[in-house]
């Protein structure tokens, strides 16, 4: 008895001991990654004048000047900008991770002939660098008038290689192929169990997947920059670029700062939103278990 | 349908005369430039008269696409021009970031004889690092032959800027941008016992001078630039060779190499500091507690990028001079180019006409947009003017300082390689300056960047 | 739907081919990439065969040059150097240099966070905070790493305020230090990433294993390395694997902090960047097709390589 209880104490005094080691290290990764939101904040309530005569540590009083020309900026539409970076992220990540949850399902499940070529296929092709292919790709959407339109930037996402291949690790940790059995046993279709059972089985993964997907999306300049012309179109990292590249007379250095923080906003809500949804799939996960 | 095509293609082609009676007009008056101003007056009744023609519609493009990379000039045209009934003026505007401007202008240009009418590039902005490109490409137009013809008023360098090989004018510029020498009137004082302009010029008159003025600044503890690349444009501008031979070997320029002697002293010695000459340490610099004497740069550098030197706490307005310093030279400007196969010509040529040649256009550009314009005689008009002054330069009349400047601008020796070339350069050599590679390995690494870009030109 | 699934039905005998679904099932995939991915990059690889780019305005090509364009490449200069070998050792140093710690640290923290013994508190704000430096763009974010980091900057301003050295530190001169920067913001704004997928990966692994661990008395260490880890092993290969082909195609960063120039000595000067010098200018798809096949092949190589010494069955 006397030795299990100071073995015990011993445990709880280890425990308290890399708890604070565990604290102590979060609080210093914390401070690093909140460091340059502080400095995001403070630049956006200084004014240009100010921002180009170096480093400040205490908030200035340009806020709500910045937000006003901002918002007023008569070149940009910052409502409409994010309205268009939400519709489009929106679409892209939806379509990135349900069909690359489809596609791995379709290569983990199944046997086919095809099977081991189509997969290594898609893990060879994921190692091609994205901006060689990015500069042919402008290329053949001018030869097909895919200018000014949300179709070149929102459907390439259903062939995802790099979601599919996270997709398809995942399942290989988390889905035993007789849950898939059972289901084909009550007479479940093949399209309904991966709707009804696969994807909730792997909902960690998918809103995971998700928030990556919505973020990337939504902070690609490259590409929307050479298709989208018409102002009404831009989207939101394109308005950033038209502000910092402003005339001399124009330029403002407060309001990019400005609008590079209303820009992270949508953004953030999407992540603490999604990120509540992963926590839920896996304890609903748990109970079950 | 047939039927309606062929109506309008010769309503084009009837209109297309008319066009060309009206812009026949300017020719007439290149001689009298007293009367210049009138004649966009008359051309912008060409499209009038049409509109008696039995359809009353605009007899050319409804559609006007300006390529632009921002919207300083876009400003100004809707502020000062008025555009033709029943026309829809499209502004492509596309940051310079990463190149994406010149990659989407180069992709419409390019694509041009396919495109339909109203996607069509009828106008497009460049600058005049890059504007050869343009200009030597058969891809632009010769302006005299849409009705542009009167350079009479404008700087002779801005047009030979937008001229190709032959001298076939391709575009205008709505500005002019000579540079200048701009000094701290203390500190000039404090090393040459005088802020006066005209003294401040002759004890900076040519490079021997200004280096000994640089010794004698470093004794006093200043810099004499804040940058090494400070001088670099009036080396470049000057320059009696281009940067490639007639069969594309790449050779630095003799006025090139002596900047980079000068680099390699200037910051060996102590004069100057190293750094771009748009990082945060070059603009410090332009505090009251800067320590630099001598910056570079046109009106719009000191109206717009001089903002520390404004700042009501930290800045030192009025505390500043301008005066031409060693050789003449300009910075930057953008000028309008006029691309083949628009199907608004009438169009350019007005608005080309308007910017360089209408009285009250270039007048507004001076008085309201703090512009040097391109028409000679309204810049003299203001330049003449006793009180005209900038209060940031102590009541200094930059304007007439900046006319003489303008004249004696050369733009030679240009290829459309220039920027890029001058960029890796500055780049390569600041690291020599500073000690971090060898002079060799400076110039291998600004030969290798050279080969990366552009896979014609020969490298030593 | 419903006709193509009662075919089978009826058709069926004894053992029933689903293989039909695995090809609908991919189809849209393949579909997809087909047309919007792979036609370009046939075209890259094509390409590197050519001569072909731009002269000003005017389109110099496409000809036939077999393999020049890659004899080029490996062609060495005056001094002796292969561009493209020191800037494969450039990549690779700065990735190492961001990439292990990442590894470890989102490890380390995923563990935590799943942890039932530690059970930290304000799990939720540790975990928005530390994938938050991926939201902000990463241009957006060199941006700020430049003004901090300047000779006129605040770091600067704080180590003469202290004393800690005679002189302003230029850091973004030195090899060590823009080399130190590009990955120290790497490390940042990936690290959360990784924890994020990590850590989904551990919420995925059956929950009674870690019971019965512990009711088998064996320490955290022990079911670190007997239980998460192997369990793990599938996700972890996954995001080595991507962080590996994210590290060789690494670009934004060391761009917009050394504004493009990989400075100094261009030992910041990435792969990427290197084509990105091909393609800028001159539009060179010769060239910048043969560097994106070399970049294809490196990182072909080592995620073999990483996929082989990491798992060890095979399915």
């Amino acid at each position: 008895m006397r030795t299990n209880s100071s073995d015990s104490r011993k445990a709880k005094a280890m425990l308290t001991m890399s708890r604070i080691v565990v604290y102590a290290i979060l609080v210093f990764l914390s401070v690093l990654c909140l460091f340059s939101f502080y400095m995001l904040i403070i630049n956006s309530t200084r004014s240009n004048a100010d921002l180009q005569g170096g480093f400040k540590i205490l908030p200035q009083g340009n806020f709500l000047e910045n937000l006003k020309n901002a918002w007023n900026d008569s070149s940009i539409n910052i409502p409409r900008g994010m309205a268009n970076s939400f519709l489009v992220a929106l679409c892209t990540s939806v379509l990135t991770t349900y069909f690359s949850s489809l596609t791995a399902y379709g290569l983990y499940a199944y046997d086919f002939k095809l099977r081991k070529i189509a997969t290594t296929f898609i893990l060879a092709v994921m190692v091609i660098p994205k901006q060689v292919s990015a500069s042919g790709f402008v290329q053949i959407c001018f030869k097909y008038g895919l200018t000014d339109s949300y179709i070149p930037l929102i459907l390439p996402g259903i062939a995802a290689p790099i979601v599919f291949f996270y997709m398809l690790q995942y399942m290989k940790s988390v889905l035993p192929m007789e849950i898939v059995d059972a289901a084909r046993v009550d007479g479940s279709g093949e399209f309904a169990t991966f709707n009804r059972i696969v994807l909730p089985m792997i909902k960690p993964a998918v809103a995971v997947q998700m928030i990556f997907s919505f973020v990337e999306s939504w902070n690609n300049y490259f590409l929307p920059a050479l298709l989208l012309n018409k102002a009404e179109m831009k989207t939101v990292p394109i308005m950033i670029a038209q502000l910092r590249s402003a005339d001399y007379s124009k330029f403002d250095l407060g309001k990019v700062y400005m609008f590079i923080l209303l820009a992270i906003l949508p953004v953030l809500c999407v992540y603490i939103f999604l990120s509540r949804f992963i926590i839920k799939g896996v304890t609903a996960g748990s109970v079950k278990g | 349908m047939k039927k309606a095509l062929s109506m309008i293609l010769v309503l084009v082609m009837v209109t297309a005369m008319f066009a060309g009676c009206g812009s026949a007009k300017p020719a007439e008056t290149t001689a009298k430039p007293a009367e210049t101003t009138a004649a966009p007056a008359e051309t912008t009744a060409a499209p009038a008269e049409t509109t008696e023609a039995p359809v009353a519609e605009y007899p050319e493009g409804k559609v006007f696409n300006i390529y632009a990379w921002n919207e300083e000039f876009k400003g100004f045209f809707e502020k000062y021009y008025t555009v033709p009934e029943g026309v829809t003026v499209n502004w492509i505007i596309t940051p310079s970031d990463g190149g994406a401007y010149q990659e989407k202008l180069d992709q419409a240009l390019l694509a041009q004889e396919g495109a339909s009418d109203d996607d069509k590039v009828d106008l497009f902005l460049a600058e005049a690092d890059y504007i050869t490109k343009y200009t030597n490409s058969p891809l632009t137009q010769d302006i005299t032959k849409l009705g542009v013809t009167d350079f009479s008023n404008t700087y002779a360098y801005t047009v030979q800027c937008a001229s190709d090989g032959e001298g076939v004018v391709k575009g205008v510029s709505f500005q002019c941008c000579p540079s200048a020498l701009i000094y701290r009137r203390s500190i000039a004082k404090d090393v040459l016992g005088t802020d006066d302009p005209a003294e401040v010029q002759a004890a900076l008159s040519d490079w021997s001078k200004f280096n000994d003025v640089a010794a004698q600044a470093k004794a006093k503890g200043y810099y004499m630039t804040s940058s090494e690349a400070e001088t670099y444009r009036v080396f470049s501008n000057n320059a009696a060779e281009a940067w490639v031979d007639a069969d594309n070997n790449l050779q630095i320029p003799e006025a090139i190499k002596t900047w980079m002697a000068q680099a390699k002293e200037y910051t060996d010695n102590g004069y100057t500091l190293t750094c771009d000459i748009w990082s945060e340490e070059c603009t410090a610099q332009m505090f009251a507690e800067g320590k630099t004497m001598c910056f570079f740069g046109p009106a719009w550098y000191y109206n717009f990028c001089m903002g520390n030197a404004q700042d009501p706490e930290k800045g030192c307005y009025g505390d500043w001079a301008i005066c031409e310093g060693p050789q003449a030279h300009f910075w930057g400007g953008t000028w309008l180019l006029a691309p083949v196969g628009t199907d608004n010509p009438t169009m350019v040529a007005e608005i080309m006409n308007q910017f360089i040649n209408d009285e009250e256009t270039c007048s507004n550009l001076v008085k309201n947009e703090m512009q040097f314009s391109n028409n000679q005689a309204v810049n003299a008009k203001f330049a003449n003017d006793p009180d005209f002054g900038n209060a940031f330069l102590g009541g200094q009349n930059d304007t007439a300082l900046y006319c003489e400047l303008s004249k004696n601008i050369v733009f030679e020796n240009h290829t459309h390689y220039d920027q890029v070339i001058n960029e890796k350069l500055q780049a390569c050599w600041r690291e020599y300056c500073d000690g971090e590679v060898t002079e060799d390995q400076a110039l291998a690494n600004f030969y290798a960047l050279i080969n990366e870009n552009y896979p014609t030109i020969v490298t030593p | 739907m419903q006709t193509t699934k009662s075919k089978p039905r009826v058709k069926r005998k004894k053992g029933i081919s689903y293989a039909k679904w695995g090809y609908l099932f991919i189809l849209p995939f393949f579909l997809a990439y087909c047309i919007f991915s792979l036609a370009p990059q046939v075209l890259t690889i094509y390409n590197s065969f050519f001569e072909n780019y731009r002269e000003g305005l005017m389109q110099v090509g496409p000809k036939f040059v077999g393999l020049q364009n890659y004899v080029k490449l490996f062609t060495p200069d005056k001094n002796g150097s292969i561009s493209i070998l020191k800037f494969a050792a450039n990549t690779m140093v700065m990735w190492v240099e961001g990439a292990v710690p990442q590894v470890l640290i989102a490890l380390l923290l995923s563990v935590f966070f799943t942890s039932y013994r530690l059970k930290i508190r304000g799990q939720q704000f540790f975990k928005t905070v530390i994938y938050m430096p991926n939201l902000i763009m990463a241009s957006a974010f060199s941006m700020l790493f430049f003004t901090l980091f300047s000779n006129v900057g605040p770091v600067n301003q704080l180590i003469m305020y202290f004393g800690w050295s005679e002189e302003v530190i230029p850091f973004f001169d030195k090899q060590v230090t823009v080399r130190g920067l590009v990955a120290t913001m790497n490390f940042l704004m990936w690290f959360g990433n990784t924890t994020i997928l990590l850590m989904a990966g551990i919420m995925g692994i059956d929950q009674t294993l870690f019971e019965a661990a512990n009711l088998d008395g064996a320490n955290s260490l022990q079911v670190f390395f007997k239980v998460t880890l192997p369990l793990l092993m599938p996700v972890l290969v996954y995001t080595i694997i991507t962080a590996l082909i994210g590290g060789l195609q690494m670009f934004d960063v060391p761009q917009v902090l050394t504004n493009g120039a990989g400075t100094p000595n261009r030992s910041s000067t990435t792969l990427i960047m290197y084509l990105n010098n091909f393609l800028k200018t001159s539009k060179n798809y010769g060239m910048a097709g043969a560097v994106s096949v070399i970049i294809f092949v490196i990182t072909g190589l080592l995620s073999i390589l990483v996929f082989k010494s990491l798992t060890k069955d095979d399915d």
